[in-house]
């Protein structure tokens, strides 16, 4: 079964569409991709610092307590932040076809959450951090960022309730509840943590809001963009509307009471990490659901792999999507979480959510929105293909240094006997891997930022026919076309 | 809607209640027969948990992020081995080793529980460093107290000595040292406390 061919007169809907998300659009990506950079050089210095800890260690700038936060900072609000507003708002105006409005205000808006998160960024640097992971920054930026998110997402919902097509998208599920879920939990963290009546409940919120950033943000919009894109790409329809929707409501009800395992046997009542281990192992059902619904769409169209840049992110995502999943329902549980808890897995395990599946989809949907808006290829497939493949060997060896380093640092510091700086020691092997790991992803992405930038200021190629990988560029009508499939 | 319905369940029940909850525990007063040294009447004892510290200090270990290397929290021996690490549950000799528990952290806006263990758990670290002077060498110069320690130096807290030799700890230094000397999660528990009663 295959998706109908559009008419002339959809095609010229969608055309004017794309023209309405142009420069907001192209603005939050653009933005996006800068601050992706700048967070995975303070990735690759933050990592320096465990291999040589001695490094440039009079100055107060270059410690590791500082460089690591900012780097957080820097690739969840600088980068996924934006990156995931420019997809929300595109997809959103394309599925329920209606025209981007109030442009302006969002660029405005998009300077603004810029200038924010700048400020946030720097106020860590210069010693007013707080320890708290993913919100250090000073009590005062947080309303400003809860009020700027607010003024640029809102536009969705009068866009998802002018909706033209009869039913709903799980893709439109997914991104309004991404848009909705997420004001709510970082108001609610900020609002408990900074209030300080509970000081272990803070401490524990703060668990809770990353998990929940993970699962009820990144998920959501990474979700989106694979329901969207993989049948796209693919052209053929999703394979169970109800699998979908039912994977979407065992996601949305589960992730909320995720997050606490991150201290479990801490100072906290031991029901609630056992809960939060508990969901962590039934959101599972949500990755199954997604995974039979995606896996018929692609059986057999392998070869669309070698050639499209959209697909070929978009599913290495949802891969890690799944990889991510299963070790952080397994780290959830006492068996196997006790000797990994605040091992190096920990930022194995964030990294994987943060670079791996969220930001690999979303590149997915980036090569696939761009050259839409702007009317104009990709200049470069071979580029794209670079980053892609230092991307992927990037995470994967973050990944696994961090997952055998975990267990190996784990094994040490369960050794009660030896000295604590012996699980230092021997793991300073994998923390030369990690180095290497933001090294290869720092280049990735130079080559994508140097890309994004040519396309921003209107280099991108401007001949017929789609910019694929390992094809000459314009040489197919599309990746279906290229790999021989139509 | 039912959006709403999916986030706010888990917020009120998993969140919110336990937040108010643990906000609203009241200091609990020892038993006549149970009355530690040192002049407690109740557990937790805010004045005597600060040991002299100021929120100063808890700030610079904050903003100097000493949290993403250090945690503060002892898990019982069912979910980790930290209790059997000397001196991370407290003082042994005396009986006083235990676990962490919420009220062990009034003194603290935020409990600093970490993000992970690059360097060991600091929950009772004012029970093993007892020496102001170690302490401050242990922050200048950490590898000449181990060589194998993974710890940055924190020079920019010291200042040289105006005699040439040694350093000086500035302000910061001093704050920081004042917390961490204060950090003593072992006070004893009342028994209805221990008990859970």
């Amino acid at each position: 079964m295959t998706v109908p061919k559009p008419t002339v007169e959809e095609m010229q809907e969608r055309a004017a569409i794309d023209r309405s998300a142009r420069y907001p659009v192209l603005f939050f990506f653009t933005s996006a991709a800068a601050w992706l950079f700048v967070a995975t050089i303070l990735g690759f210095f933050s990592s320096l610092k465990l291999c040589v800890p001695s490094l440039f260690d009079s100055c107060p700038f270059l410690g590791y307590g500082r460089l690591f936060p900012m780097h957080m900072i820097a690739l969840v609000y600088g980068w996924a932040m934006q990156a995931g507003i420019g997809v929300m708002l595109w997809l959103m105006a394309r599925l329920t076809k209606n025209e981007l409005r109030y442009g302006t205000t969002m660029i405005v808006m998009g300077h603004l959450w810029n200038f924010i998160i700048s400020l946030a960024v720097l106020s860590v640097w210069a010693g007013y951090g707080r320890s708290i992971p993913l919100l250090d920054f000073p009590v005062w930026v947080w309303p400003m960022m809860a009020l700027t998110y607010a003024l640029i997402v809102v536009w969705l919902i009068p866009m998802f309730r002018s909706r033209r097509n009869s039913y709903v998208y799980v893709s439109e599920m997914y991104l309004v509840g991404a848009a909705v879920w997420f004001p709510w939990i970082f108001v609610a963290a900020n609002l408990l943590i900074n209030k300080g009546a509970s000081p272990v409940m803070g401490a524990g919120t703060d668990a809770w809001y990353i998990s929940n950033l993970i699962y009820f943000w990144m998920g959501p919009i990474a979700l989106a963009v694979a329901y969207y894109i993989i049948p796209k790409i693919t052209a053929r329809p999703i394979y169970s509307y109800p699998l979908a929707q039912a994977g979407f409501w065992i996601l949305a009800v589960l992730a909320g009471w995720t997050g606490f395992s991150r201290y479990m046997g801490g100072p906290l009542p031991a029901w609630i990490p056992a809960v939060s281990g508990a969901a962590s192992i039934f959101i599972l059902l949500a990755v199954v659901a997604t995974v039979a619904n995606f896996l018929p769409s692609l059986k057999g169209q392998t070869k669309l792999w070698e050639y499209s840049p959209s697909l070929r992110f978009t599913v290495m995502g949802m891969l890690m999507f799944v990889v991510y999943a299963v070790l952080a329902a397994l780290s959830s549980t006492f068996t196997f979480g006790k000797d990994l808890q605040f091992s190096h897995f920990q930022i194995g395990l964030d990294t994987l959510a943060f670079y791996g599946f969220f930001s690999m989809t979303v590149f997915g949907a980036i090569y696939f929105i761009v050259p839409r808006i702007t009317n104009a290829e990709w200049p470069s497939g071979s580029r794209i293909r670079t980053h892609f493949w230092f991307s992927t060997y990037g995470i994967i060896t973050m990944v696994v240094c961090m997952l055998v380093g975990g267990i190996a640092q784990g094994g040490d510091m369960a050794q009660w006997d030896r000295d604590f700086s012996t699980s230092f020691v021997n793991s300073s092997a994998y923390m030369v891997g990690r180095c290497i790991a933001w090294g290869l992803i720092s280049f990735s992405n130079f080559a994508f930022l140097y890309q994004l930038g040519l396309m921003f200021v209107g280099k991108g190629r401007k001949t017929d026919g789609p910019t694929l990988i390992h094809s000459e560029p314009g040489a197919a009508a599309d990746a279906r076309a290229a790999a021989g499939l139509s | 809607m039912a959006l709403g319905v999916a986030f706010a369940i888990p917020w009120l029940l998993l969140v919110l209640v336990p937040y108010i909850s643990l906000a609203k525990l009241e200091p609990v007063a020892y038993a006549e027969d149970e009355l530690p040294d040192g002049g407690m009447t109740q557990y937790p004892d805010k004045n005597l948990l600060r040991h002299g510290a100021s929120d100063y200090g808890r700030d610079i270990y904050a903003s100097e992020g000493c949290a993403y290397c250090h945690t503060q929290m002892v898990r019982p021996t069912y979910a980790g081995p930290d209790m059997w690490r000397p001196g991370w549950g407290g003082r042994e000799d005396d009986g006083f080793a235990r676990e962490t528990r919420p009220q062990d952290y009034v003194t603290e806006k935020y409990a600093p529980l970490g993000y992970q263990r690059i360097g060991p758990d600091l929950a009772n670290v004012g029970n093993r460093i007892t020496d102001r002077a170690l302490m401050h060498e242990h922050l200048y110069n950490p590898k000449g107290i181990d060589r194998n320690s993974g710890m940055p130096a924190y020079k920019h807290l010291y200042k040289d000595s105006p005699f040439g030799k040694g350093y000086e700890p500035t302000e910061k230094a001093e704050a920081l040292v004042d917390y961490l000397l204060s950090l003593k999660k072992d006070q004893p528990l009342p028994a209805v406390v221990a008990t859970g009663g």
